[in-house]
């Protein structure tokens, strides 16, 4: 092809197995200098894979991969990859929590003056690229004591330190606010007409059309097509990835309201948690929206018992409730299906079955703590079977599982106990569409069965599409509510950003 | 960064060093002991007795910064008192039967650094647990500390070792034991080299995140390995000391020395979970050590209390640390002395 000379990273028939699994098989890939490349796919497509592979993390079982024009041997590194200028910003954050933001940024390439750590000199060009990305963080903090957005602007400001000619950003947004995220695209922006080439991977597809330029679709391992953004649309996209329309991607079941299931009043709790009350009737499912930082999160776990609030009061069927920790809450029947299903709802390590008969063991087991295994095979089979989960068996370990399907796990655990409220907090955050709207036909299937479900959300589209009414928080107070024939963006927005008058100087400290 | 405002603020600086809240801390309760053995016996501040002093808290200080290196990669070593009592029986070994005790050394301190090496590999190679890793070559360090003279204690090393021996356990230079000179410039070398250079940054940066070490191209396994090299090497001078300072090898020296040194480790700051702690916590650490056990000999308490003392400290100061770490005073104080900081650059 004449064109050929201006690609400055061509991959072809790129295989790569794992043991049992075919991750990729025979994929091509190709990036222009000056261009941002959107590679697009389900969980579980390969777009990870493939770009561990263009960066040197995992090695390639067959293809060729060419660089700047030049053939990359089968046995690419990190380093190599790194010196060919090619930088990575991996998914699930990769920084030393104890060292400092410069020395994250130099690890594995520290300046040295004879022989000695140059941390003068690293400080100072750790200063200077973060102020060229506009970032205010001060070199020598501890990269530990930041909040995750901002150590995602550490691990970008570490790939532009290398001077990288490639840039790979996989799911860069997934932490970060609206502005922070405005932030990065105008980073992007820039890198892209300075001539350098950026892949983009998430699963937001919403935001493409700030930045993209091209998009390149997989599907199970398989490559699907390559086309200009400009091109194609979003249902487009979608029925490339996941091989078929998908009709609704809100599925709406219509139901009425019933009586009132639970109610929180009044709650208290440091700045994030200040008179939020909260109602939730049968048959309604209830989307809390908000700025990151509004308090949500800290709301679901105040209710759940996680953590102390300084007051407020719990009715659940009319009867005033009292919880104080975890447990309370689990005997009521309020529970929570929390944000980081890795970190806080599950025990990745153990086993399905383990999971969820772990908070049900006190109707599981006898008065001796015998657990009787026959119950626990029922009620995990039912909870399997009820949500779909699909697995090889309850035994496999819960890590091995895709994101929608860990989610399922939680909510089965929660289930195996009538439960009366189930709380969701960012329930779609990092999994690929068809999941998504199996947890959406999950929450609907809840609300059918006159369980109270309240999610909490970041993804307008989502709490729109999904919520039959809209609580709205700013600054850890409920700053309005809208029912869903009332709800637009515009006043979702107005109510997320309805800050008192006094915090709009303090808040961004 | 001017000249001035760091002369300015140094003690501000010194709090910004990582870990130095917990020296300083440790600095305090060392001085306190100090005073509370001074007040009950005068003689705990004369100068023959610091001189001891200084010379008991030398060998705890070495093994200290060979297991500081393995905690702060985020690993264990078990090994170090076993090797200690393989250093002793083989270098007590060789001496009597004429060997030059400097050739002795040489051939002593040649297993320690294998057994160190082996550590390294079975823990960052063949990714073996380091707690059962270690165990293992602990039991077979002790072993060849059994084996080395036929499950006997060694003679006397004789008088040809005397000057070796002066040189490492009796002997003086500026009016204080060789043997505190010998940890402090071991203590030298290896805290410049974790402080200051490359491989040092990386030993952090492996303990504190070892994926995100790899993926930043540091060869995560040769610096563990490195590590529990120096391990070896520390726990081989320290037997040699222990040689010099009985004049002969016995099959059981050592024997606790590797809880010891990750007592006084923890003491001075260095996290069991890695990747945090500087070596000047050792210095503390060690010191707090030695000056238990020499002040509570002073005053007459039974070797029992001592054990129960001691141990009763290193709960206590894990505790204190996670106290305050969990409180966020320490975060607190970090960040304000960092605003601080680069408000006045």
């Amino acid at each position: 092809m004449s064109t050929s000379d201006q690609y400055i990273v061509e991959m072809n028939g790129i295989s790569k197995s794992f043991p049992g699994v075919k991750a990729l098989d025979d994929v091509r890939f190709s990036l222009k200098a000056g261009e941002v490349m959107a590679l697009l796919g389900e969980n579980g497509a390969g777009k990870s894979t493939l770009m561990k592979i263009l960066s040197g993390v995992y090695q390639r079982d067959a293809g060729q991969l060419t660089a700047f024009g030049q053939d990359v041997e089968a046995n690419l590194t990190p380093r190599k990859a790194q010196d060919l200028g090619i930088a990575i910003i991996h998914q699930e954050l990769n920084m030393c929590q104890h060292l400092s933001v410069a020395e994250n940024i130099f690890l594995g390439r520290e300046i040295l003056t004879g022989g000695r750590l140059n941390t003068r000199e690293m400080n100072k060009q750790a200063t200077e690229v973060l102020r060229s990305m506009n970032v205010d963080i001060a070199p020598t903090t501890i990269v530990g004591t930041l909040p995750l957005s901002k150590q995602q602007m550490v691990e970008i400001a570490k790939a532009l330190s290398t001077n990288a000619r490639v840039l790979i950003m996989d799911e860069p947004t997934s932490s970060l606010t609206a502005h922070e995220i405005e932030n990065l695209f105008t980073i992007i922006r820039q890198l892209r007409d300075e001539g350098r080439g950026i892949v983009y991977i998430s699963h937001r597809l919403e935001e493409l059309h700030h930045i993209v330029d091209r998009v390149t679709i997989l599907r199970d391992g398989q490559y699907i097509i390559t086309m200009p953004f400009k091109e194609t649309t979003l249902p487009e996209i979608i029925s490339y990835m996941v091989g078929r329309d998908i009709t609704e991607k809100y599925p709406r079941v219509p139901s009425s309201r019933g009586k009132l299931i639970f109610e929180a009043r009044k709650l208290q709790a440091g700045r994030l948690v200040r008179d939020v009350s909260l109602k939730v009737y049968e048959g309604e499912i209830v989307g809390i929206a908000g700025l990151v930082g509004a308090g949500r999160t800290e709301t679901t776990r105040v209710i759940f018992g996680a953590d102390s609030r300084e007051g407020g009061q719990f009715f659940l069927d009319d009867k005033e409730i009292h919880i104080r920790k975890p447990m309370d809450a689990i005997r009521h029947g309020v529970v929570l299906v929390p944000e980081d299903r890795k970190h806080d709802g599950l025990c990745v390590k153990l086993s399905v079955k383990s999971n969820i008969e772990l908070p049900n063991l006190d109707f599981l087991s006898n008065k001796a703590g015998v657990v009787d295994t026959k119950r626990v095979t029922r009620v995990v089979k039912e909870g399997i079977q009820s949500l779909g989960i699909r697995l090889p068996g309850a035994e496999v370990n819960a890590a091995s599982l895709s994101g929608g399907n860990q989610q399922k796990v939680v909510v089965a655990k929660w289930l195996a106990r009538k439960s009366r409220l189930v709380i969701f907090d960012e329930p779609t955050r990092g999994i690929d569409v068809a999941a998504k709207v199996e947890i959406y036909h999950l929450m609907n299937k809840l609300k059918e069965q006159g369980i109270g479900v309240v999610f909490v959300s970041s993804e307008m589209p989502e709490v729109m599409g999904i919520a039959d009414r809209i609580v709205v928080m700013c600054d850890g107070r409920v700053t309005g509510e809208l029912m869903r024939n009332e709800a637009t963006q515009e006043k979702i927005m107005a109510l997320a950003t309805q800050f008192e008058k006094k915090l709009d100087v303090a808040v961004g400290q | 960064m001017g000249e001035k405002s760091n002369q300015k603020s140094w003690w501000r600086r010194l709090f910004a060093v990582r870990g130095m809240g917990q020296v300083i801390t440790v600095f305090i309760g060392l001085v306190i002991l100090c005073v509370v053995f001074y007040s009950i016996n005068k003689n705990f501040l004369s100068e023959r007795n610091i001189a001891n002093l200084l010379r008991q808290i030398a060998p705890y200080l070495i093994i200290s910064i060979g297991q500081g290196y393995v905690l702060i990669t985020g690993n264990i070593d078990l090994s170090i008192g076993s090797v200690i009592g393989m250093s002793t029986m083989i270098s007590a070994t060789l001496m009597p039967h004429g060997m030059d005790p400097w050739l002795a050394t040489l051939i002593t301190m040649l297993p320690c650094l294998i057994t160190g090496a082996v550590n390294g590999f079975l823990v960052a190679t063949a990714k073996l647990p380091p707690f059962i890793a270690t165990l293992g070559t602990m039991t077979i360090a002790r072993g060849v500390a059994q084996l080395v003279n036929g499950n006997m204690n060694t003679d006397a090393i004789g008088a040809a070792a005397n000057d070796w021996r002066s040189v490492l356990y009796y002997g003086k230079s500026l009016g204080i034991y060789n043997t505190f000179w010998i940890a402090l410039g071991i203590w030298f070398v290896f805290n410049f080299v974790l402080s200051k250079t490359r491989t040092g940054r990386h030993i952090y940066a492996t303990g504190s995140n070892i994926e995100a070490a790899k993926l930043s191209g540091v060869n995560v396994a040769a610096i563990t390995t490195k590590a529990y090299v120096v391990s070896g090497f520390c726990a081989g001078v320290v037997g040699l000391i222990s040689s010099a300072q009985a004049g002969m090898g016995a099959m059981d020296a050592g024997t606790g020395y590797e809880l010891f040194a990750v007592a006084a480790s923890v003491i001075g700051g260095i996290s069991t979970l890695g990747g945090q702690g500087i070596l000047l916590g050792n210095i503390m650490g060690a010191s707090v050590w030695g000056v238990m056990y020499n002040g509570l000999s002073l005053i007459g308490a039974p070797v029992a209390w001592r054990n129960i003392v001691v141990g009763f400290i290193v709960v206590l100061s894990v505790l204190i640390d996670v106290i305050i770490r969990g409180g966020g005073f320490s975060k607190a104080r970090f960040k304000a002395a960092f605003q601080k900081g680069s408000q006045a650059h």
